[in-house]
């Protein structure tokens, strides 16, 4: 947690893009450098290897107005998805306000979206913070492949919690939902800290169970 | 309702002057005061020198990844960390389990002298944030100051 800094009116807020290897956490946070005003936004630092592989972590800082008299400047992060750097997800989590949980929704990166999702979980844990606390969103990226589970699918294996969240149907590469998802947990995670935190919010439609075995889903796409 | 710990206008008055004290005495360019989340709590100097926000940011990885090799040697982690270039240089240390003080220098001084004020200087910003949260000082804000507009735009 950041402190206020009533001296310069600013508070800070660390954001972090978590999920598997190569699912598009990255491409996220180039998109958003990309498109927002340069104005509101510092350098992308990436700490990749020669392959463009997130090594540590990529960085982007963004500011913006949205509490009344002072600025507000979000940290955005991404953690390595490949399992090895388990050790550097436990560092890059250090002092997180809000997670955007970035799903693969192809039916081959199922496995590793749920092992990833457990992992942010145990990761959490281990700063005494539980996922059902913390300010997160979901993100199914990809959605412009053919190989794909339907969002239901997706729904039932990552958010069929006691605590249900928003989620996005993402295609990063072109930028389909990339901002909404960053408002959206930039709105719960400011919330979470105003003196009405009980702000109405829209319950999510329940999780509807596919009809289709996902065994057989499965063999079907890849046929 | 959840409070954000907050820094009043005189805590950072007194922390400015603790840092301001240091810059003068180790003759160093710029010093910067952050959590190990990358997080920047207070900063003090030449800001042209660079990115706060960044180096913030790389400081606070670098200090927890040299964390690891420190616990190979038998050591919990190392207390100082010195980046040398080849006209500025960078010395991080310790503050006290949440913090890292960060410190640019150039020609005009030496690694020697950041080095030994620093750790003074540490200890005094150490007790004014261990009085911080001991006081336990927060601040929240009404809803309706919350921007009902998305926070950010795609142009």
């Amino acid at each position: 947690m950041s402190i206020i800094n009533y001296a310069s009116r600013e508070i800070q807020f660390k954001i972090v893009y978590y999920g598997p290897a190569l699912c598009g956490k990255t491409t996220n946070l180039a998109y958003i450098h990309q498109r927002i005003n340069p104005e509101n936004r510092g350098d992308l630092v990436s700490l990749a290897t020669a392959a463009d592989r997130t090594l540590f972590f990529d960085f982007l800082p963004l500011n913006a107005v949205v509490i009344k008299g002072f600025v507000t400047k979000f940290q955005l992060y991404t953690v390595p998805g490949q399992v090895i750097y388990n050790a550097t997800r436990q560092l890059v989590l250090r002092s997180v306000d809000g997670v955007i949980f970035v799903a693969d929704s192809q039916w081959e990166k199922m496995e590793e979206n749920v092992e990833s999702f457990k992992n942010l979980e145990d990761n959490l844990a281990k700063q005494n913070i539980s996922i059902d606390e913390i300010p997160y969103v979901l993100q199914y990226n990809k959605r412009d492949l053919d190989n794909i589970a339907p969002v239901n699918y997706l729904e039932y294996v990552l958010n069929n919690r006691k605590r249900r969240v928003q989620s996005f149907e993402v295609i990063s590469s072109t930028g389909q939902n990339v901002f909404a998802s960053l408002n959206a947990v930039s709105q719960i995670l400011l919330h979470k800290f105003s003196k009405q935190s009980d702000v109405p919010k829209t319950p999510p439609a329940p999780v509807v169970i596919p009809v289709e075995p996902p065994a057989r889903q499965k063999q079907n796409a890849s046929v | 309702m959840n409070a954000i710990p907050c820094l009043t206008i005189e805590d950072v008055a007194n922390l400015d002057g603790i840092l301001g004290a240091f810059l003068a005495k180790a003759e160093a360019d710029l010093t910067v005061v952050i959590d190990r989340g990358g997080n920047v709590i207070s900063q003090f100097g030449d800001m042209t020198v660079m990115d706060v926000t960044i180096i913030a940011a790389l400081a606070a990885g670098s200090f927890a990844a040299t964390k690891e090799l420190a616990r190979r040697i038998g050591e919990v982690e190392f207390n100082a960390l010195y980046h040398q270039g080849n006209g500025n240089h960078i010395f991080m240390n310790s503050v006290d389990d949440d913090t890292i003080m960060i410190t640019v220098f150039g020609r005009r001084t030496t690694v020697g002298l950041v080095r030994f004020y620093s750790s003074s200087t540490a200890q005094k910003v150490a007790e004014l944030l261990k009085a911080l949260s001991s006081g336990g000082h927060g601040f929240s804000f009404d809803a309706s100051d919350v921007t009902a507009t998305p926070v950010f735009a795609d142009q």
